[in-house]
C-alpha cells in the first residue's frame, strides 16, 4: 500500500526552482534512498514532506491524507536531521521529556530502546550544549525512533556517528521496514545505500531522474556497484 | 504551547546572556542609587540609562536567540504541533525571562531604595519596553534569513528610536516654529516606544526639563494620570503589532 505520494510537487525559492514536478510513490515496507549531487533538491523534497517548506505546486499525500495546515499527519513521521542543535542549557533527559510531551506520548508508549543501545542512558543528566557532534546525532536518532513512527525520514543519518552507532541506527531502520514502515534516507555514501536500499530515487537539478529498484539500476547498466552504475544510467537515461 | 514555553523558559533561565543581562541591570541600578544620595536624582539617571539599555539588549538578545535556535525550531516544526503553538511558546518564554530579569535586576533595587508609584510606573514602562523590543526582535529575525543582516537591522531600528527620532522631532519643531504643532506631537510620539516610555515615567516626576517636548505636550493636553495611561496603552499596541506580524510571517515561512 502507498504510504507517501508526491503529485507534481515543485518548490520555487524566488527565481530558483529547487524541485520541479516531482511525481513519486513511496510504499509501506520499503527503504528508499534519495541520492543526487549537492543542490539537487534532496533536502527540499524531505522538507516538503515534513511540512517545513510549502510546495509551490502540487500536493503530497501521507497515508491517504493530503498534507495541509493540520499538523496531525506528522504523528506518524519520525525525522532525523543532518544537523542537530538543541537548547544548550537543557539536559538530554529534559529534551526527551519535552519531545515526548510535545508528541503526546505516554512514558510507556515511547520506544527508549535506542537510549540504551547508543549508550546514552548514563548521560541523561548531561547538558546538550556540552555534547559532541556525534552524541548530538545519537540524541537525534533516539528522537526519530521514539514515537514508533510508520514513516521515517533520515537526512545523512550516519554523518558524525561512529561505525558501531551508525550500524545500530541503520539496523533499526531496516527493522522498521520489516514492520511495514516506510524509510526515506538521503545519503552520499554509496555502500550504505547499496546495503539498505530497496529503491533508489535520483534527483538532479530539482528533477526526479528515476525511482527504481536497486537491482534494476544494476541490471540495466551491467555494473556491479551503484557508484559505477550511476554515471552510465545518467548518460543513457531510462 | 505550554510545553514549548515551559522548556524554552527552563533553557533561558540558564542562558548566560539572560543571566548577564540581569546582573548588568542590577549593577547599574544599585550603582546609581549608591553614587547618588538623592533617590529622585538617582531615579532620573536610572530612567535615562534604562531607556537606552533595555531596548538594545532585549532586541539583540531576542534576535540572536531566534537565529541560534533555528535548528531546534525546525525540529519542533516537524512534530505534530502547529506553528502558532511553537511561536507562542517561544515568544511567551522570552517575555517571561525578560520579566523575571527586570523584576530581579530593576524591581529589587527600586523597592529597596525608592519605593513608590513612580518607581512602579518606571518598572512597568521598562518591562513593556523590553516586550516591545522582544516582539520586534522576533519579527526582524523571522523576516531576515541572514543573522548578520538581522542583527544589523535590529541595531538600525534601535538607533532610529534613540537617535534619529529626536533629530527628526527637533527638525519638525524648527521647520514649523511659527505654527502650533502640539496636536501633531501626540501621534508622532506614538511612533517611538522609547519616547512613550519616557513620557509615561516623566509625566509623573513632574520635572519639565526632563520631560522633553513630547512629554510636556502629553502632560499639557492629557494631564498626568491619563497621559501615563495613554502612553502605556500605546506601548501595548507596540507589543501587539510586531507579535501579530511575527505569527503571520512564521505561519507561512519556509524553515
Amino acid at each position: 500500500m502507498d504510504s507517501v505520494v508526491f503529485s507534481g510537487v515543485g518548490k520555487r525559492y524566488r527565481s530558483l526552482w529547487a524541485l520541479r514536478d516531482v511525481h513519486a510513490t513511496f510504499r509501506r515496507g520499503e527503504v528508499v534512498m534519495v541520492i543526487g549531487p549537492n543542490g539537487s533538491g534532496k533536502t527540499t523534497l524531505i522538507k516538503c514532506l515534513l511540512g517545513l517548506v510549502r510546495p509551490t505546486t502540487g500536493s503530497i499525500r501521507v497515508e491517504g491524507q493530503v498534507i495541509g495546515p493540520d499538523p496531525g499527519y506528522r504523528r506518524s513521521i519520525g525525522y532525523m536531521p543532518q544537523i542537530s542543535q538543541f537548547p544548550p542549557s537543557l539536559t538530554i533527559g529534559q529534551l526527551l521529556d519535552m519531545m515526548r510531551d510535545v508528541r503526546g506520548l505516554s512514558p510507556a508508549s515511547a520506544d527508549d530502546g535506542l537510549v540504551e543501545e547508543l549508550g546514552l542512558a548514563a548521560q541523561l543528566d548531561k547538558r546538550l550544549g556540552a555534547l559532541s557532534g556525534g552524541t548530538r546525532q545519537k540524541v537525534s536518532a533516539v528522537l526519530a525512533f521514539r514515537s514508533r513512527p510508520r514513516i521515517l525520514v533520515m537526512d545523512e543519518p550516519t554523518a558524525g556517528l561512529d561505525p558501531v552507532s551508525a550500524r545500530t541506527v541503520l539496523d533499526r531502520a531496516a527493522a522498521l521496514r520489516s514492520d511495514g514502515g516506510t524509510v526515506l534516507i538521503t545519503s552520499h555514501l554509496m555502500e550504505e545505500v547499496e546495503a539498505l536500499a530497496d529503491r533508489i530515487a535520483y534527483l538532479q537539478e530539482g528533477h526526479l531522474r528515476f525511482l527504481l529498484p536497486l537491482s534494476d539500476v544494476l541490471r540495466r547498466t551491467g555494473a556491479d556497484r551503484l557508484a559505477l552504475a550511476l554515471p552510465k544510467l545518467l548518460a543513457d537515461p531510462v | 504551547m505550554g510545553k514549548v514555553l515551559y522548556y524554552t523558559l527552563v533553557d533561558l533561565a540558564r542562558n548566560r546572556s539572560v543571566v548577564a543581562f540581569t546582573a548588568l541591570i542590577l549593577a547599574v541600578a544599585e550603582g546609581l542609587f549608591l553614587v547618588e544620595a538623592d533617590p529622585v536624582k538617582a531615579l532620573l539617571s536610572l530612567v535615562q540609562v534604562m531607556l537606552a539599555l533595555v531596548p538594545l539588549v532585549s532586541l539583540i538578545l531576542t534576535v540572536v536567540h531566534t537565529y541560534d535556535t533555528h535548528e531546534f525550531t525546525q525540529l519542533l516544526a516537524v512534530q505534530p504541533i502547529g506553528r502558532r503553538a511553537i511561536l507562542g511558546g517561544r515568544i511567551g518564554a522570552m517575555a517571561l525571562a525578560l520579566l523575571v530579569a527586570l523584576l530581579f535586576g530593576l524591581g529589587l533595587p527600586l523597592t529597596v531604595h525608592a519605593p513608590g508609584s513612580t518607581s512602579m510606573v518606571l518598572l512597568v514602562a521598562v518591562v513593556l519596553l523590553a516586550w516591545v523590543h522582544a516582539a520586534l526582535g522576533t519579527l526582524i529575525a523571522l523576516v531576515h534569513r541572514d543573522k548578520a543582516r538581522g542583527v544589523g537591522v535590529a541595531l538600525v531600528a534601535w538607533a532610529g528610536f534613540v537617535l534619529l527620532y529626536d533629530a527628526l522631532l527637533m527638525a519638525l519643531l524648527f521647520a514649523f516654529s511659527d505654527r502650533p504643532i502640539e496636536p501633531l506631537v501626540l501621534p508622532i510620539a506614538a511612533l517611538n516606544p522609547i519616547d512613550l516610555a519616557r513620557i509615561a515615567i516623566m509625566i509623573r516626576v513632574d520635572l519639565a526639563a526632563m520631560m522633553g517636548y513630547s512629554g510636556a505636550v502629553y502632560q499639557q493636553m492629557l494631564g498626568s494620570g491619563p497621559g501615563t495611561a495613554v502612553a502605556l496603552g500605546l506601548m501595548i499596541a507596540w507589543i501587539a503589532w510586531p507579535t501579530l506580524m511575527a505569527f503571520r510571517v512564521f505561519r507561512r515561512k519556509d524553515l
